[in-house]
This record gives structure tokens, sequence and C-alpha cells, in this order.
């Protein structure tokens, strides 16, 4: 069934409102319209690509070009079909909003056909372009993607490095942990929390190690999702040196973070780790400040 | 001739009173000029004497200007005096002549030991000059224009005192005649055991002190000149005299220091900024010793050729020199923690070093006859030096360092075109002086290796490369140089954001002359990303330098690309027109590839 743009409009602003309702942990960075990442894929698979979507894309008419990529962006992974005449647009060259959007587009569609295209515009000199093109790369994924985020986190700009830095903690690229510790060393913070989510045995250790180093929050943010990872991921003997490292602070942020965790363990999941974290709480709960303290 | 020579009786009473005296009308601008008669005479009196050797010596002043340090150039013993200090010490003769503390005091120069001490009534040394059994010294109230001239002997006897509105400059005494400078033009000589003023000279260069040395009594300040017996036509200006080659030295370095005024105890920007040079009897009368002059800017000091202004050598020092003199073979220098270097003229190389032990306020040096002894440490070639010079991060220096620059820039040698590619990286190189550097380096024709291997580089946050090469003067030089080495890094520059707009310009135009097949995914990639959003004219003309090359290189496909972009609405449109010229234009001859 083919539905007129306003119908389709209208349909991707519903499932995406819905989805903002239903969705807690939404991302804080969103481009200036609402990404199909953030719909439900049930939503995705609603909206087909239009039949004329590459037609319009290859008119060579601004005003149908951007029309177009609207309705491949709504379409998401089923825009894949409009993926090779996207990307030849961008190398033959764009306006910079509609680069801009054929980039967001791109990233909706989470092809990896997109990838090498997407990364040439990681080093373009246009911030926002740099910027759609690293969020780009951490959907549309690849070897080529991880290699361009990792040079992206050398990036003279901060959100950049920023965005480089989760893309690659969400492409699962544990060959970047080395630079991801360079990167935090360097303040950059989102580093910490894609080395929870890819860092491996002394790894995790090594996180643990920057408790001091930078700030609390900071390096809980990467804690949190290594403690959290199956045991085939990070072992108990790391979980167990974590929540020590964390006891030993004896604050009340500490005991917050434990007992923040303590709440998310799966009720399945090692009873040893949950018996340091149950320890953890208990020792850190006198801590001046801290919930469990002031509820005693 | 007015005159009014007060006697030692009343001389006594004057310093001791500190003024109130009868003031002299000795030095009478009424004077008619006397055709060089009168210092004729002088001459035939004393130009057979011997002039007497002046101490060979170094005399810090340390404390709180309260101790001097002398230091005998020939190895003698440290000496050291305490006395406060109001003004800076004189080296005449064999003694040190030094005022402070209410009084005027004069010190054996080898030993420290006290010669004669007077009370001063709070008048400063101005200069002073010393024949070996006589000190005559010019005094000045602070602040004031008048001057005391005062006569004593060396057993501490005033001979006699002189109180004049006039300002004196420093004094030279030969066979007890004081050769008195002042009004900047006149030398007067007195007759110290007399008091007449036995002579007058005009000289026509700024004059405001006398000493002697080398054998020969010399008058000084825009020039040298010897006391000869040519000085009879001194107001005709054939003097035996030497000078200097002129050139603009950061600071407006003195040669001969003002003698019309106390110098402060204390060192100032004067003292550390100062050029340095030793007059010479010659056949001629008089020249530059070795025909080299020396500077000093800070902790900078150079080497020139006397007779063309030539740098020959730059050393950079620890901390500010603050005082020195020419010797023969090269320059005595001092610094204020207290070192002393003797370095070699020719080269620039430390041929010796003493120290005072402590850091000094200032610096006197005194040398009669001295040679430089000894060889002189190895050193650098002077495209090294003039890098260690401009590449010192000194915000202090940077007048002396844009100099230097110009001077490096000059060099045709490769590590000239090093040095200047490290200065204009160096994220510690002043603004001031980073200009220059990228406009010399610009400029360059030599040196392209080291120019390749600086484009090889690029910002990168994580390694704390937190400044971009000057890809723009490089790609400029080695474009015109037609690196072709340099074109994969040239296109790799293309897509570095942290590279200025104008670096992209250049490097696409460098790119466009160098380029080659090796380089055309890079240029069509550019040319791709940015045909439809260039965003000034820098980058505008980024896009259509690496059109054209695609033009020369990329053959039918090349130009259909082009005619393509130069129709699309889309494209910028600058770009656009200017590709519509170039499309509609003679094809551009092929480049040597």
């Amino acid at each position: 069934m083919l539905l007129s743009p306003a119908m389709r409009v209208f349909l991707w602003g519903a499932s995406a409102l819905a989805f903002a309702f239903l969705s807690p942990g939404a991302s804080a960075q969103k481009g200036p319209k609402p990404a199909a990442a953030q719909r439900s894929p049930d939503a995705l698979r609603a909206i087909p690509l239009p039949p004329d979507a590459i037609g319009r894309l290859k008119s060579g008419d601004a005003g149908q070009l951007a029309a177009a990529l609207d309705d491949v962006r709504m379409s998401g992974r089923a825009g894949a079909p409009a993926v090779p005449a996207i990307t030849e647009l961008l190398r033959r060259g764009l306006p910079l909003a509609l680069s801009q959007s054929a980039l967001e587009t791109l990233a909706d569609t989470e092809s990896e056909a997109a990838t090498e295209t997407i990364a040439w515009y990681s080093h373009h000199r246009d911030t926002s372009l740099r910027r759609a093109a690293v969020v780009a790369l951490g959907r549309t994924r690849g070897p080529a993607a991880i290699g361009a985020l990792r040079a992206a986190l050398s990036d003279p700009d901060v959100a950049v490095r920023g965005l480089s830095a989760t893309g690659l903690g969400g492409l699962k690229a544990n060959v970047a942990v080395g630079d991801l510790f360079v990167a935090l060393d360097h303040k950059v913070n989102e580093a910490a929390r894609s080395i929870g989510q890819l860092c491996l045995g002394n790894e995790c250790d090594r996180l643990a190690s920057k408790i001091g180093l930078v700030t609390f929050d900071v390096a809980t943010s990467g804690l949190e999702p290594a403690l959290l990872r199956p045991e085939e991921d990070v072992n108990d003997e790391v979980k167990v040196k974590i929540v020590g490292r964390v006891r030993e602070l004896g604050t009340a942020e500490a005991n917050r973070f434990l007992t923040g965790v303590q709440s998310k363990w799966p009720p399945r999941r090692s009873p040893r780790v949950k018996q340091a974290l149950d320890q953890a709480v208990l020792a850190t709960s006198a801590s001046p400040g801290s919930s469990s303290g002031s509820m005693q | 001739m007015n005159r009014s020579i007060l006697g030692v009786a009343a001389l006594a009473a004057a310093v001791a009173c500190g003024g109130g005296q009868t003031r002299s009308n000795l030095f009478s601008t009424d004077w008619e000029d006397d055709g060089g008669a009168s210092i004729a005479r002088v001459w035939q009196r004393v130009g057979g004497a011997t002039v007497p050797r002046s101490a060979e010596v170094a005399i810090g002043v340390a404390g709180d200007a309260d101790r001097m340090i002398g230091l005998p150039l020939d190895g003698g013993p440290k000496w050291t005096f305490a006395h406060p200090l109001d003004a800076r010490p004189a080296v005449a003769g064999g003694v040190v002549i030094a005022s402070g503390g209410g009084e005027v005091f004069a010190l054996d120069a080898s030993s420290g030991r006290l010669v004669w001490r007077r009370p001063g009534g709070g008048l400063r040394l101005v200069g002073a000059g010393d024949d070996g059994t006589v000190t005559v010294t010019v005094l000045r109230k602070p602040g004031g224009t008048g001057s005391v001239l005062l006569a004593v002997t060396h057993d501490g006897q005033v001979v006699r005192q002189v109180d004049t509105s006039r300002s004196l400059g420093a004094p030279a005494v030969l066979q007890r005649l004081a050769f008195v400078p002042w009004s900047g033009q006149y030398v007067s000589v007195l007759d110290v055991v007399n008091g007449d003023e036995a002579a007058r000279v005009t000289l026509r260069d700024e004059t405001s002190r006398a000493w002697t040395q080398g054998g020969s009594l010399w008058f000084g300040g825009g020039a040298f000149t010897r006391f000869d017996e040519r000085i009879r036509d001194a107001s005709k200006g054939k003097a035996s005299r030497a000078s200097i080659a002129t050139r603009d030295l950061p600071g407006t370095p003195q040669l001969v220091p003002s003698g019309n005024a106390p110098v402060p105890a204390v060192a100032g920007a004067e003292d550390r900024v100062r050029a340095y040079a030793r007059p010479i009897a010659s056949a001629s009368g008089a020249v530059i010793e070795d025909h080299r002059t020396y500077a000093t800017y800070f902790r900078i000091a150079m080497g020139f050729d006397a007779d063309k202004a030539k740098l020959t050598w730059v050393r950079l020092n620890g901390p500010s020199f603050v005082g020195g003199a020419a010797e023969s073979g090269g320059v005595i220098l001092c610094d204020e923690d207290g070192k002393i270097t003797e370095i070699d003229g020719r080269t620039g190389g430390a041929v010796s070093t003493m120290d005072f032990g402590e850091p000094v306020k200032s610096c006197v040096v005194s040398v009669d006859a001295r040679k430089v002894g000894g060889a002189s440490e190895e050193v650098k070639g002077l495209p090294a030096q003039l890098a260690e010079a401009v590449l010192a991060g000194d915000p202090q220096l940077v007048a002396a360092q844009k100099m230097l620059l110009r001077e490096l820039s000059a060099l045709p040698a490769d590590s000239a075109t090093k040095a200047l590619v490290e200065l204009a990286s160096d994220p510690r190189t002043s603004p001031a002086l980073l200009a220059d550097a990228r406009s010399a380096l610009a400029a360059r024709r030599t040196g392209a290796t080291y120019m390749v291997a600086a484009l090889g580089r690029h910002y990168d946050f994580l390694k704390d490369v937190l400044l971009a090469p000057p890809v723009g003067p490089l790609a400029h030089a080695l474009g015109a140089m037609k690196e072709r080495a340099a074109a994969p890094y040239l296109a790799a520059h293309l897509f570095d954001p942290a590279d200025t707009d104008d670096d992209v310009k250049e490097a696409a135009e460098a790119l466009a002359a160098v380029g080659g097949a090796s380089e055309l995914p890079a240029m069509k990639q550019f040319f791709g990303m940015y045909r439809a959003n260039a965003s000034n004219d820098d980058m505008a003309a980024a896009v259509v330098s690496i059109a054209r090359a695609l033009l020369q290189i990329d053959g039918k496909a090349g130009r259909a690309a082009l005619e393509a972009a130069a129709k699309d609405p889309m494209t910028a449109g600058e770009v656009r027109d200017r590709l519509g010229v170039m499309l509609r234009g003679p094809a551009a001859p092929a480049p040597a590839r």
C-alpha cells in the first residue's frame, strides 16, 4: 500500500512519540528530526520505501531530493535500497543542509554499504557534518566504521571525539579499547562507558583503577556496564575486584552507585558477585549522606 | 676665557657640604675655535708619553648594590669590597672608582684595597680617569645638571675641584691633564696642577666619554676618536676616527654608553642591549680591532663584521648579559648570574669562563691590551646558531629573534629550512614571530626533505599534537619547487579539519602543481565533498584548483564531471562561475609529472 507523504509523516510522528514515552533511556543526542532508530522495529516495518524515492533522489532537484531523503529516513532499514543513490549524491557533493540530511538518513538505514562514504565526511571541515558522520558510522557499522571512529577520537572537536568514543562502544570494537583508554586520559569522558562495554579481564580492572583519576561519575559510567555484562565477557573475579575498589571509597556516592547496581542485578547472575555487592552496599551504607545510612 | 678654579681648601668644604660652591664658567661657550692650535700644543706636550695601562678586571655589583666583587682577568684572586653604591663603578688606570654612602672612593683594581676616599656630599659618579698618580672624577647631584670635577691624588689629597653648571662627561687623565668631554662635542683639557684650561677641541661626532686603552687616549660616543697628531684637525672632521657600519639592531644598542649622567648601579635594559667594539691605533689613525663588533640583546650575543655589519655568529646564553668589553680577538661578557664568558670573536665559541660566584646586579669589564687566549669551543654553523636563537621560547627576545629570523631566511642551507619549519610548527612561538616564520618558509626553495616531513604531521588530539604544521607556507614552497614527493602529503591535508581554510587553499594549489594519477582519488573526493558547500573564498579557490588538476589528469572523465558540476545549481555559486570560465577557456598546459 502506498501512503501519501502526509500520512507517512503522521505515522512516523505517532510511532516516534510512542517510542519516546516507552523508552526512558532514549539518548539525549538527537538530530533535528527524530531518528528511525528511536522507533520500534514494528514501526520501521510499517513504513515501506516509496517506489519513487530513488528516482527523486536522482532528480537533481534539491526540493525533491530533500523530500526523498525524509522518506528514506522514515523507512529506516527498509530504506536500504536507496543507499547507493544517497552515497552517490554525497560523493558528487551536496550543499551542507542536504549533506547533513543524507548522513542522518544513511544512519537510519543502518546499511554497512554506506560506511565508506560516510567515513569521508568524518573528515569534513564542517563540524556539524563530522558529528553527523560519526553518529552514522556507529550505526552503519563495519571495519571501516571502526577505523574512522578510532581516527575521529583525535578530532579537534570535543563533541566529535565524544560521539566517536560512544560509537566504538556501540560497535563492540574491542580493538579500540587501547585508544579509548588514551581518550579517557585526555578527558574524553564518553570513553569510560565504551570501555565498560568492551573491556576484558585486566582492561576492566584498569578501568576501575581510574577511580580517583577521573570523576566518580565518569568512572562508574563505565563500571556499571562492565559489572552488568555476562560472566563470559567479564568474569566474577574481575567484577568482585571492581566492587571492592568502589567499596574502598566508603563514600555516599559509592554507596549510591553500588545500590544502583545491586537493584539492577539480574536474578540468575553470579551469587558470588551479588554477595560482594550486598556486602559493599552494607559496608558503605553508614557513609555520611548515603541513602542507606540515612534510612538506618 | 672665563674661568673659576677653586683651591684645595674650598674643595674640601664643597664636597663635604655637597654643594653651595661658587660656580665656575671654566667650560664657557664663548670660546672661539682656535683651529686646533691649543690641542696641537697639548699633543706636542704629552703625545710622546706612555699611556698607562688600564687594569684588566671585571667588577660585579652584587647584593643590594652594596658590594663590589673584583675578578682580575689574568686569574688573580677575587676580591670583595662592601660599600653602598649609588652609581656604576668605573675602572680607570689601576683603580676602581665608585660613589655611594656619601663618599667617593678608589680601590686598587687588582686587590680591592682602598686607595683613597673622600666625602662626596651625595654626589654621584659620572665617570673617572686615572694616570697612575691622580684620579679625576666627575660627579653630579641626583637629577642635577651641573657637575663637580674632583682631582684626587692616590694619597688622598684633593688637588683640584671645579664646580660648573655644565654637564661634564666621563674624563680621562694623562700626565696630570684631564681630558673632559662636555656639551656633546667639546673636549676641554684641564691642567689639574694649575687649573688652566690648556686646550679645547671640537669633535664632529657626539662625544661624552674619554678613556685610555691599548696605549691610546680615546674620545667616544657615536664613534671613536683617537688623540694623536691629527687631533688638531678634529674640528674639520679630519681626526683619526673609527666607526662601525650601522644596521638596525633591536633595541638600538649603544656602542659607547652616554657619559653625560651617572649610570645606575643596577643594570637596566640599556646594559642588556649593548654593542661592543674596541678601537685600536693603525697606520690610518684608528680602526676597529679585528674588524668585528659585538652586540647583546638580553641573553643573545651576536658577532658582526664591523665593515659591513654582516652577522657572523649568534650565541644564546641562559641569563641576560649585563656588561662586557671587546678585546683583541673577541669579547668578554658577563651575565646576571655572575658568569663571565670570553668569546672568540671569529666563531662565537666560548674560550674561557670565570665566575663572580654569585648573581650580580651589574658588571663593568675593563680590558686594555688583552687578547683572547686559548682555543674556542667547537660551535655549530651559523644556521644552527640562528635556529637555536630563534627557537628559544622567550617573549623578551622576540625583537632580536625577528632580526635573526631574517638572517636565517637569507641562508640557503637546508638546515635553515629545518629551523623555519620547527619555528612555524612550535606552539610556543610568539605570534609576532610566527607570521614572519611562515612568510619566510613560503619563500624557501631549499630543504624540501624537511618540508615534506613536516607535511607528514597532522593535528592529533590523542597524541597531544595540538597544532597543525604550517601547511600553507609548506605547500606554497613545495608547489613552487615542483616537489613531486609532497603530493600524497598535500592530498592528505585536503581532509584535515584542523588545518585552516588558507592551508587547504595552498595545499590544493600545490597539489594541482605536483599531483598525479596517484592523487586522483583524493582529488575527486575533495571536489565532491566541497564543490557544493565551499563556505568561503579560500575553500572555493581550493575546489577550483583541484578542478583544474582533474581537468588535466582525468581527461574526458574529469571534464565531464566538471561540466556536470558547472551546470548543477547545487554547486556553490563562486565555484560554478569559475568552473564555467575554466571550461570555456583554452586548455591548460599539462603539468610535468
